[in-house]
């Protein structure tokens, strides 16, 4: 027994870790500038006055979330790409970069055209801010650093020394600059070096990565924070993971509640009328999607539309904190019937279905025929012989049917409009806050492992004639 | 689905039975099956779904079937097709004048005579289907009712289940291929039949390499700036090749010594691994935040993801039909005749896995449909314009009073999937033989 859970936690562990290389890739591949988004409450970018200013605490801010470090702890890449991409902070830039290195495989040429770049932007930015051409120039550059395609940079080349040439301020001044971008751009043309991109190049980059950072501060419970409203994650998803561990709790208890006699019930009487009613019923239950069950509730029971408003509205009603608590566990109460409801029916369904099945096993039993020879009555065989048995695989089975019934609350917390973890992960996924996403992701998978373990383990526990020491 | 699951772990008992019958395996299921009224009506309704699926086009469309126009005919339903294909034009007068606007000399219109995106601007803002509508005659009546815009919703049904129908089968073929061939490899090698020598698995390690770095990291320019289809065809080209010259090169290889000692490979670990790692993540929280980084949103997109995401399930069952396949004596006959074990693989034993397979297809395609309808209830990864039946529920959601929003599509959603999960059951009752007599 010992041996089998340090086997399973020795699994645990790659198993873990490739999850992570999961949602790690998944969140380095969604989309948007992580600065950007982690910064869009305020300061950023706003003034065009303040260009310098606004770089320095993209940096800043670069830095503070580890975006300064490479991603991986090595990398492969064709030898046309710097090993040392990672430090263009800018996420359009780099990419566009990382095109330019793709298509022309010279990576001097292209980091010189990128410097000059920059030095026509610093060139712009001595300049008096009023300067007519100067707006039109800055926005040019703008775009410059984004594109990749030939006709495209050809294009804005082309504006930009229009631009520069026809106010007589900048033109004395910067028209050199600009065609000196322009031969470095040639120069990234002229001498291409495609043949680099089919030499393989590893990279070795050493513990100082990104990865290491976020799974090193995942294992100590820091999640990052939101790139929304910048909270810790963790906090957002402590208020969350109330409401979604409540709801969820009381569906399951109540889908065992109900389903265990029913189970019970149409195995003992098999065949009966009972028996056929029920599992037709519970067959259709099962078979009716929950957020089509919910958003019927919703509907029709919770507005005065159709006359059956019998239920509070949306959410989780409105009562101040400093309301009696009574009163306050009432709304509460009121508003969750509902969602509780839709979460629970399609567990009794399945759970008393599964109940059913183990005590047909059971009853067929030779012990249970010996229970009825040696003249036990009915109630004494069915729930002191029968059940008994029966009851073990449900009870493990709460481990398993426990991370099923949390994903399919996503849905329903939506529908209800319950703070839960569902809706914070929908909401996150619309709000493009990645961190939020990829940590419920990454939690849920741990919780779903972390069930099945318990599960197989209660199961083995329970029942001695399970033997997990050797593979069959 | 959590109940066919159960079912399935049944099965194994029938095993034995089936060789003590005289007919064919699949001739008994399919006697079992019928008997299955649920069952059997199932699959009747499956056909007119599929109908719907396949003809849609022709039940609800805002152009006619047939119409006659200033003395010329015309069968603008099926020009339609042409047109997609780039094999005709619609001519100026149909652009100036939307359908139903044309003076024809006769015309028979679709069944609905809307198609899912048609908005009907006199119709908009939730018009309920037993309420005053403002149509020409009760031929326009929208009889489900409209959306917000004046969409009927009909019609919406209609597109809605061409998708469900499209998501249900493309998902459920690319998870039934995976799944065959990583259920085989897992459950026909097991831990020790997979032996090859140190050259062929070192050579086709180095050619996977090679590939993915040849045809994928060196052509990163190529593949994210030229046609997609096209360039990724020639990467995964490359990739074959690379693969194809890594076992040419290890023939000659293996007469080294070291190089040409035969090496095991723990396939059923490694698959069964593999396995745990998706089916530790719950698939609704996979797909979505594996769709959300999207930019574009698209079905086949979604049907791509479900389908990498849901081979696990027939992965499972092939592997248990094939442990117990492989050790039968027809296929020690074959290994005895010489067969190359992929052969023995694909000719003999997977055909015999693939009638049981099917009870995993129902079901996966039943949730499959479910996960879609899922998304789109969501508005994620859906693109917002797609009229499907997730997408037509979730309009219920801004409008209350419009019950026709919540019940139909919810409907349509509840009965094929209902459709799918009875004939999953009826054919795992049919393999069962305890039913037999």
């Amino acid at each position: 027994m010992f041996q089998y859970l340090l086997k399973r936690l020795l699994i645990f562990i790659p198993t873990l870790l490739a999850i992570s290389l999961l949602a790690f890739g998944l969140s380095k591949m969604a989309p948007g500038d992580p600065v950007e988004q982690s910064s869009r409450g305020g300061g950023l970018g706003d003034a065009q006055s303040s260009l310098a200013n606004a770089e320095r605490v993209y940096r800043e801010k670069a830095r503070e979330l580890g975006l300064d470090k490479p991603a991986f702890y090595f990398g492969i890449s064709p030898a046309a790409y710097p090993d040392t991409l990672y430090r263009i902070l800018r996420r359009g830039q780099r990419e566009a970069l990382a095109k330019l290195a793709g298509r022309y495989g010279n990576w001097e040429q292209i980091a010189a055209y990128h410097r000059s770049i920059q030095v026509l932007e610093g060139a712009l930015r001595q300049l008096p801010a009023n300067a007519p051409g100067a707006y039109a120039a800055r926005s040019s550059l703008q775009q410059l650093y984004l594109a990749h395609s030939d006709a495209r940079i050809s294009s804005l080349l082309d504006g930009l020394a229009a631009e520069v040439e026809q106010d007589t301020a900048l033109g004395p001044v910067l028209s050199g600059t600009v065609q000196g971008l322009r031969e470095e751009y040639e120069a990234v043309k002229r001498q291409a070096t495609p043949w680099k991109l089919y030499i393989p190049d590893f990279k070795w980059h050493g513990l100082d990565n990104q990865y290491h950072r976020w799974i090193s501060g995942f294992l100590q419970f820091d999640f990052g924070k939101s790139y929304y409203d910048s909270r810790p994650v963790a906090h957002k998803m402590k208020d969350a993971l109330f409401w979604t561990v409540l709801i969820n709790g009381l569906a399951v208890l109540a889908a065992y509640l109900l389903s265990i006699p029913l189970g019970v019930f149409s195995a003992v009487w098999k065949g009966s009328f009972f028996d056929r009613a029920s599992t037709l019923a519970l067959f259709m239950l099962y078979s009716l999607p929950s957020f089509w069950v919910a958003t019927m509730l919703a509907v029709f029971l919770t507005t005065p539309e159709y006359g059956m408003d019998w239920f509070p509205s949306l959410g989780l009603g409105s009562l101040p904190d400093e309301a009696p608590f009574w009163s306050r566990f009432r709304e509460t109460a009121a508003h969750l019937i509902l969602p509780v409801f839709c979460l629970s029916y399609g567990a009794l369904a399945f759970i008393s279905r599964q109940m059913r099945g183990g005590m047909l096993n059971v009853i067929r039993q030779d012990y249970i025929r010996t229970a009825w020879a040696k003249g036990l009555n009915s109630r004494q065989v069915v729930w002191k012989h029968a059940f008994r048995n029966a009851l073990f695989p449900i009870i493990t089975m709460f481990a398993s049917i426990f991370p099923s019934v949390f994903a399919g609350s996503v849905v329903i917390e939506v529908i209800f409009n319950i703070p839960g973890m569902g809706k914070l992960t929908i909401d996150a996924i619309f709000q493009r806050d990645w961190p939020v996403v990829y940590t419920v992701l990454m939690l849920s998978a741990i919780l779903t492992m972390a069930g099945i373990l318990i599960s197989d383990v209660l199961y083995a526990w329970i029942d001695p004639r399970v033997s997990y020491s050797k593979k069959q | 689905m959590l109940i066919g699951v159960k079912k399935e772990k049944g099965l194994a008992e029938e095993m034995a039975h089936r060789q003590s019958m005289g007919q064919s395996y699949r001739a008994i299921v399919w006697r079992q099956f019928r008997r299955n009224r649920m069952a059997v009506w199932s699959l009747r309704l499956l056909y007119v779904f599929l109908f719907i699926a396949l003809f849609g086009d022709f039940i609800a469309n805002e152009k006619p079937i047939y119409c006659r126009i200033g003395g010329q005919t015309y069968f603008p339903v099926l020009r339609q097709y042409a047109v997609g294909l780039g094999l005709a034009k619609w001519e100026a007068r149909f652009f100036q004048k939307s359908w139903d606007e044309h003076e024809y000399e006769s015309v028979i219109w679709a069944p609905i005579p809307y198609s899912a995106g048609t908005i009907d601007r006199k119709n908009s803002n939730y018009v309920s289907p037993g309420g005053r509508q403002r149509v020409s005659s009760a031929r326009f009546r929208h009889w489900l009712g409209t959306d917000q815009i004046g969409r009927d919703v009909a019609a919406g049904l209609i597109s809605g289940a061409r998708i469900a129908m499209m998501v249900g089968v493309v998902s459920m073929a690319i998870a039934t291929l995976i799944g065959l061939f990583m259920g085989a490899l897992a459950g026909y090698f097991g831990d020790e039949r997979f032996r090859a020598s140190r050259s062929r698995l070192l050579m086709n390690l180095l050619g996977l390499a090679a590939g993915i770095f040849y045809g994928f990291g060196a052509r990163a320019y190529a593949l994210s700036e030229g046609p997609f289809g096209w360039e990724l065809l020639r990467s995964l080209g490359i990739l074959a090749g690379s693969l194809v010259l890594a076992n040419l090169l290890a023939a000659p290889l293996k007469r080294l010594p070291w190089l040409g000692k035969k090496a095991r490979v723990p396939m059923d670990i490694i698959v069964m691994r593999l396995i745990e790692v998706i089916n530790s993540i719950p698939a609704l929280l996979l797909v979505l935040s594996v769709v959300a980084i999207i930019e574009k949103p698209s079905i086949l997109f979604v049907m791509a993801v479900i389908g990498l995401i849901r081979w696990t399930g027939v992965a499972r069952f092939v592997r248990a039909e094939l442990l117990r396949i492989r050790s039968l004596e027809y296929i020690e006959a074959a290994q005895a005749l010489g067969f190359s074990e992929w052969r023995i693989i694909f000719r003999h034993a997977i055909p015999n896995a693939l009638t049981p397979v099917l009870i995993t297809v129902a079901f996966g395609v039943a949730s499959a449909i479910l996960l879609e309808a899922f998304l789109s209830f969501l508005g994620v990864g859906v693109p917002p314009q797609q009229v499907t039946w997730g997408s037509m529920l979730n309009l219920a959601r801004a409008q209350f009073s419009a019950w026709w929003l919540a019940i139909f599509p919810g409907f349509a959603i509840f009965l094929t999937v209902t459709i799918f999960n009875l004939i999953g059951e009826g054919l795992a009752d049919a393999m069962d033989p305890r039913l037999k007599h």
